[in-house]
């Protein structure tokens, strides 16, 4: 009672605001819950739901790509809980507790959600096998740390050996199947990572580049950055479409996956070089002068001691431009028709069964919701590392 | 060593000869702009001897000093160190910063890394020594400023007395020849200056070459061999700690010790 007087009506003017907004909470709850709960009509995304999660995507192979969300959820498991810097408190189990449904809850719901949609017993077994997965990626991180000081893995051979397992399975499942035959969400996913990996390196070698002594360097660097970021993503998705014919061999021109790839990873590459390149002015210049006296060449000075700092003080601003890469995955659908989840989500409303029937409203709202619990599993694992990492401390 | 014997000479002499000089400077100009930093400074420093150069802001004293290790690059005369003389070659000036230690005034420590690891950084990075071994000869320097248990942490964990002491010992881990000192105790708690100084003391006790910017005239009458007066860019005045507190001989030393003392 004394914390809804003092926060909600502390004064008349605050009784009114809370009211009003009290008010229009509750009704997009209420509509929310009815259009969930009431008259929503699911059978669109339950018929349609292996369309929507990995498109065309042969049935026979499917457990490949089953394997290979068990093996990363393996290894991400493993490479989190093997970390050998461990917190200087040991938080109490019930926070611990917290903590982890805070991180994995929304994620498990979404799981629970999608077992239940397809239905029968297949998909419930895929499930426990991805709790079996994290599971034994939990205790091979535990034996490790508890095993750490006297069996001295290097860290790096760790990690390269515990991420062989998802590259592997990814590998084998690119594979035996041609990437073009991928779809639905799994190819939202797919762009969007390989599109990280690959911008970030790029953007960084960029924002450098920018910054060289070297005058060719810097302008090109220059060049490349305010050119991209001058053209709207949509029109250069559309421009790879077809310019890249003027450059390749109609017979070697890639599919549009490939172009899609290209495009959000030199795109994303210039956004990344801002903002590395604002992390290295944060970066004061009493540090250079530190690592020039002890005689550390400029390269030395750069990854040990500038770029570093750098990069840690601007990873909420990197997280989100990653979250909005993600998202923009759905233009690739438009531009390149490439058959990703917003596409499909579209097309399957053209369906005989639904057609003409207002199913818009049920398709898109599963696909924006695979998309928030992405981004926000993404931007909650930023604030982790944030923490982990210490920023905003000198 | 015959730190005694070389002090005596350079008060007797009031300077000395090229050869047994580590720091040379002749006619060593320096410009930022319009402004002249340093105007044909001229000045020597022996082995094992101990300068401290003091002046008002805006002297050139810190200008001076980092010239000499080249975060400042001079636009006339000739800084010759340790028999290399400071060019634009880059091989030079490398070598001439690795015979240099440098302390700042705000510290400068690398706040991503440990204490540890930053003593080890010129040990390993630098010198090549194996990782083992720079972290060994960290160690000995941190018991030798007197913070060992501090090993482990980072720098923002540590006061400023402790993280200046880091910083001395991160310079002294590439064992140099010459120590520069650039205000260290200026950015520091009343309560912790002391501390520092103390570290600054016995390396002179050890025979270690410095030069030393401070406003701390106790410190420079008690450690100095040579106390070095600069206002405008000039240098106006050099002599013992003696000579120049007790009988300065230049209007422009007499009025800048009658307002600090």
């Amino acid at each position: 009672m004394t914390w809804i007087r003092r926060n909600l009506f502390r004064s008349v003017w605050d009784g009114i605001l809370s009211i009003v907004f009290g008010a229009i909470a509750v009704y997009v709850l209420w509509t929310l819950f009815e259009f969930v709960f009431i008259t929503g009509r699911w059978e669109i995304i339950e018929v349609n739901l292996l369309l929507l999660l990995v498109g065309r995507f042969p049935e026979d192979q499917l457990w490949l790509v089953g394997t290979s969300i068990v093996a990363l959820a393996f290894w991400i498991s493993a490479a989190s809980s093997g970390s050998p810097k461990s917190l200087d408190s040991q938080p109490s189990l019930s926070a611990r507790i917290l903590d982890s449904v805070q991180r994995f809850g929304l994620l498990s719901a979404l799981g629970v959600l999608l077992i239940l949609l397809a239905g029968g017993i297949t998909p419930l077994y895929w499930g426990l096998a991805i709790i079996g997965g994290i599971l034994a990626g939990l205790g091979l991180g535990k034996t490790r740390r508890s095993i750490a000081a006297r069996a001295k893995i290097p860290n790096l051979l760790w990690h390269a050996a515990i991420i062989a397992v998802p590259i592997t399975f990814i590998a084998l499942t690119l594979s035996l199947s041609t990437l073009d035959s991928w779809g639905g969400f799994l190819i939202n996913f797919y762009i969007a990572i390989i599109s990280i990996v690959l911008s970030f390196p790029l953007g960084v070698l960029l924002a450098l580049g920018r910054r060289s002594t070297l005058p060719i360097v810097r302008v090109l660097a220059t060049t490349y950055i305010e050119l991209i970021r001058g053209a709207p993503l949509f029109v250069l998705l559309l421009l790879a479409g077809v310019a890249l014919e003027f450059f390749v061999p109609t017979e070697l021109a890639p599919g549009p996956i490939f172009r899609a790839v290209t495009v959000f990873t030199l795109f994303t590459a210039a956004y990344v070089a801002e903002i590395v390149r604002g992390g290295l002015q944060s970066v004061t210049q009493g540090q250079t002068e530190a690592g020039k006296a002890l005689g550390l060449g400029t390269s030395k000075i750069t990854f040990l001691i500038t770029l570093p700092q750098a990069l840690r003080n601007v990873i909420p601003a990197q997280i989100g431009q990653f979250i909005s890469l993600f998202k923009d995955t759905t233009l690739a659908g438009a531009a390149l028709s490439v058959l990703e989840v917003l596409n499909v989500g579209t097309a399957i409303t053209k369906q005989d069964d639904f057609l003409g029937q207002g199913y818009i409203y049920e398709s898109l709202a599963f696909v924006g919701l695979l998309f928030w619990v992405g981004s926000y599993v993404m931007s909650r694992e930023s604030q982790r590392l944030e923490k982990r990492l210490g920023v905003g401390q000198r | 060593m015959n730190n005694t014997v070389f002090t005596d000479a350079t008060k007797m002499s009031g300077g000395r000869s090229s050869k047994d000089a580590i720091v040379t400077l002749e006619n060593v100009d320096k410009h930022f702009k319009e402004f002249q930093a340093l105007k044909k400074v001229n000045f020597q420093v022996g082995k094992q001897e101990v300068v401290v150069v003091i002046g008002p802001s805006g002297s050139g004293k810190s200008t001076l000093i980092r010239c000499i290790n080249r975060l400042e690059e001079h636009d006339g005369g000739r800084i010759v160190v340790d028999g290399t003389e400071l060019t634009m070659d880059i091989r030079n000036i490398q070598a001439i910063r690795r015979e240099t230690g440098m302390v700042f005034q705000s510290f400068n420590l690398f706040p991503h890394l440990s204490v540890l690891t930053n003593v080890a950084m010129g040990p390993r990075q630098v010198r090549g020594m194996s990782k083992v071994k720079a972290e060994e000869l960290a160690m000995e320097l941190l018991e030798r400023v007197q913070i060992p248990e501090q090993a482990s942490k980072y720098p923002s964990q540590l006061s400023g007395g402790q993280q200046q002491r880091v910083a001395i010992a991160r310079a002294l881990a590439m064992k140099p020849k010459v120590m520069l000192f650039d205000e260290p105790t200026s950015a520091l708690d009343p309560e912790m200056i002391n501390e520092v100084l103390d570290v600054i003391k016995e390396l002179a006790h050890d025979g270690m070459t410095m030069i030393v910017v401070t406003h701390e005239m106790n410190f420079a009458r008690e450690v100095a061999d040579r106390v070095v007066f600069m206002a405008d860019g000039e240098i106006v005045e050099v002599g013992t700690p003696k000579e120049l507190f007790d009988h300065p001989k230049e209007e422009r030393t007499k009025k800048f010790l009658s307002q600090i003392l």
